[in-house]
């Protein structure tokens, strides 16, 4: 099942740690958002492969876009 | 009580192999500024004499005092590097902290006889009153190894009078008598004038055989009269004088153990005292731990070694709190107090040594959609708003009613502001956590993990709190500031800005002023400034702040004023419902 990852708050891409492929487990940083003058960790919210990167470093985003796709387990 | 303490929820989780390696350059930071913490302190330990002249002399350091006279294992020193007036000495010439003493609870304090035979020095009754004020708080035994040669007197105009000045110590330890909290004085060396009363003011006084103690000494006695300036007849009168009182000098404990019989005992080994003064912590009350545990003692269920992964030194960076929590407290166990209510504050029981012990502290991060109820904007941990406000007051006068000790965890920017917060009546909910805190009564400590601003420092139990916050500890990533320099630049120059912009003048000027001022609040904020200036009462290492949660549970726990029965507490019976 493909489970999205969507922007908890809106800000900017401080920095992106996964890449396309990377097995991850649930509540592995994923990215950090700066937001609010702090830097946001957004985590996994299941284990699976990341299939699907939308975002990169810079880049803006708003409440519930998508960050991400995984593949969950 | 037990199915509520025994076994409580347990909480964190096992660190992730990810987050350490990309907390590797952070925990490394850290770690470099423990160190360099850490030489400081070595530097202040070494300050005048060396300890092989002093030893030559046949005298210990009051290093080895307090090695001597301690339970090995228990030293936790406080204000290693407080200098707020920045003598020269590098100290204020006395050294204490908390320990144990034949198994009991007290607050140790010694004069450094290698620095001026422990004269006294400028900024010393600041920190003797914060040492005092902490034996009130915790109600345990004030030990004092008295070796006081004196005022500094080139410089007596910094601290021999005034409000807070040297004399006040005397006071406050005929208050601290007052309240029934013993004071054990173990005498070495000369102490004339203010060290005679450093000597004469505690409980009981112990002294060594060539301890001396008066209210005039040999320098004073010799050259009492003035007669307007000096010559060479005047001074030969004086050294012969001086010659003939230091041959007898006065307070010698042929007097004051023979005759006045002020001093009680008298040995004639320095370790002699120092063995004295434990047969008195011996006859000290004190419960032992059993009476007041809820449970039986364990570890936390993770390494303390993974905070230095878990709290970033980057103030930007955003952290779980509960994570931090899980590695100090024991078994990794809790119980939240409303945690589904004011999201950017943790509130619950936790247990230090199987002893109930109450914990508060910000929570990191967005705080989810809809958050604060009040406003438009979204709500981020480290800021304080309404629900939180109000959680804690619930909090702190639920642990005054069950008299629970409490430990504050800050790493806070401050309250909301702007108009929505001001109709959410965060100010008058502020300075209503201040009341609940007054009202409540009971020790606390704090530990500022990292930011400690705005008024959010003051009412999150901050030192501010004089009669209720035992001692404050920081971090390596300890930052105390009103606000952020960057903030406080904006702040002071955006209006000059402006004015400058409208006529025509260059910018970079004010550039140049508002980096200075942001660099001044960066530099006046550290770790180290904190602790010279008395701002926390010793930065510790991230792996020790646990040992100092265990002293102040212990301490609290040792001879409480009062007393909550554990079938009446109300507050877990409140979070279980």
């Amino acid at each position: 099942m493909a489970t999205e990852v969507l922007v908890p708050l809106a800000g900017n891409i401080w920095v992106v740690l996964v890449n396309v492929g990377d097995e991850v487990e649930e509540d592995d940083e994923l990215l950090v958002i700066e937001a609010l003058k702090m830097e946001n960790p957004v985590y996994a919210p299941c284990d699976g492969t990341v299939t699907e990167i939308r975002v990169k470093k810079g880049d803006v985003v708003e409440d519930d876009d998508v960050l991400m796709i995984i593949e969950e387990s | 009580m037990k199915p509520y303490f025994e076994n409580m929820e347990r909480f964190g989780k096992t660190l992730k192999q990810g987050r350490i390696k990309r907390a590797a350059a952070s925990s490394e930071q850290l770690k470099q500024t423990e160190k360099e913490i850490e030489k400081l302190k070595k530097a202040v330990e070494a300050a005048g004499f060396s300890t092989e002249k002093i030893n030559q002399r046949g005298v210990m350091t009051v290093w080895q005092r307090i090695e001597y006279l301690v339970d090995p294992g228990t030293w936790h020193p406080l204000h290693s590097l407080y200098n707020p007036l920045d003598n020269v000495e590098g100290t204020t010439n006395v050294v204490n902290g908390l320990a144990k003493i034949e198994g009991r609870w007290a607050v140790v304090i010694g004069f450094d006889n290698k620095v001026m035979a422990g004269a006294w020095l400028p900024g010393q009754s600041e920190n003797i009153l914060r040492v005092t004020d902490l034996a009130k708080r915790l109600n345990i035994p004030l030990v004092w190894l008295v070796n006081c040669s004196g005022a500094k007197l080139p410089e007596q105009e910094k601290f021999y009078a005034n409000r807070r000045g040297a004399g006040t110590p005397f006071y406050r330890h005929a208050e601290l008598q007052q309240a029934g909290i013993p004071i054990l004085a173990g005498i070495y060396g000369t102490n004339p004038a203010g060290g005679g009363y450093q000597s004469i003011s505690p409980t009981i006084l112990i002294a060594h055989k060539d301890a001396n103690i008066a209210v005039g000494g040999v320098g004073i006695v010799s050259g009492m009269a003035p007669r307007g300036g000096f010559d060479v007849e005047m001074l030969e009168e004086l050294i012969e004088k001086t010659r003939e009182f230091s041959a007898s000098p006065p307070g010698t404990m042929a007097t004051h153990f023979d005759v006045t019989g002020f001093v009680s005992r008298v040995y004639e080994e320095e370790t002699g005292v120092l063995d004295g003064l434990k047969d008195y912590m011996k006859a000290i009350p004190a419960y032992k731990p059993e009476f007041f545990r809820v449970a039986t003692p364990k570890a936390p269920e993770f390494p303390i070694e993974d905070l230095y992964s878990l709290l970033p030194a980057n103030q930007k960076e955003v952290y779980n709190f509960d994570e931090v929590l899980a590695r100090l407290v024991d078994g990794s166990e809790h119980m939240e107090f409303r945690p589904d209510y004011g999201p950017e504050m943790y509130t619950g029981l936790c247990k230090v040594d199987g002893m109930l012990v109450a914990c508060i502290g910000n929570r990191q991060g967005f705080l989810g959609k809809g958050y604060p109820e009040y406003a438009d904007y979204p709500g981020i941990g480290g800021k304080l708003y309404r629900q939180g406000l109000i959680k804690m007051n619930e909090f702190v006068t639920l642990c005054g009613r069950d008299r629970i000790p409490i430990i504050w965890f800050q790493d806070t920017s401050g309250i909301d502001v702007g108009e929505l917060a001001e109709k959410a009546e965060l100010l008058g909910l502020g300075q209503a956590l201040i009341y609940s805190i007054q009202q409540t009564d009971v020790p606390m400590m704090l530990v500022v993990l990292r930011k400690g601003s705005a008024a959010a420092h003051y009412i999150l139990g901050g030192p501010t709190a004089n009669r209720h916050n035992a001692f404050t500890l920081g971090t390596p990533a300890t930052e105390i500031a009103v606000m952020h320099g960057e903030t406080a630049a904006v702040a002071t120059y955006s209006r000059r800005a402006l004015k400058e912009k409208d006529a025509g003048r260059p910018l970079q000027p004010i550039v140049d002023k508002m980096n200075a001022l942001a660099q001044h609040y960066h530099d006046h904020s550290q770790p180290d400034y904190c602790a010279q200036y008395g701002l926390v009462d010793e930065i510790v290492k991230l792996q020790d702040l646990r040992s100092y949660m265990q002293a102040f549970a212990g301490a609290a726990y040792q001879n409480p004023t009062s007393i909550c029965p554990r079938h009446q507490l109300l507050l877990p019976r409140s979070i279980k419902g």
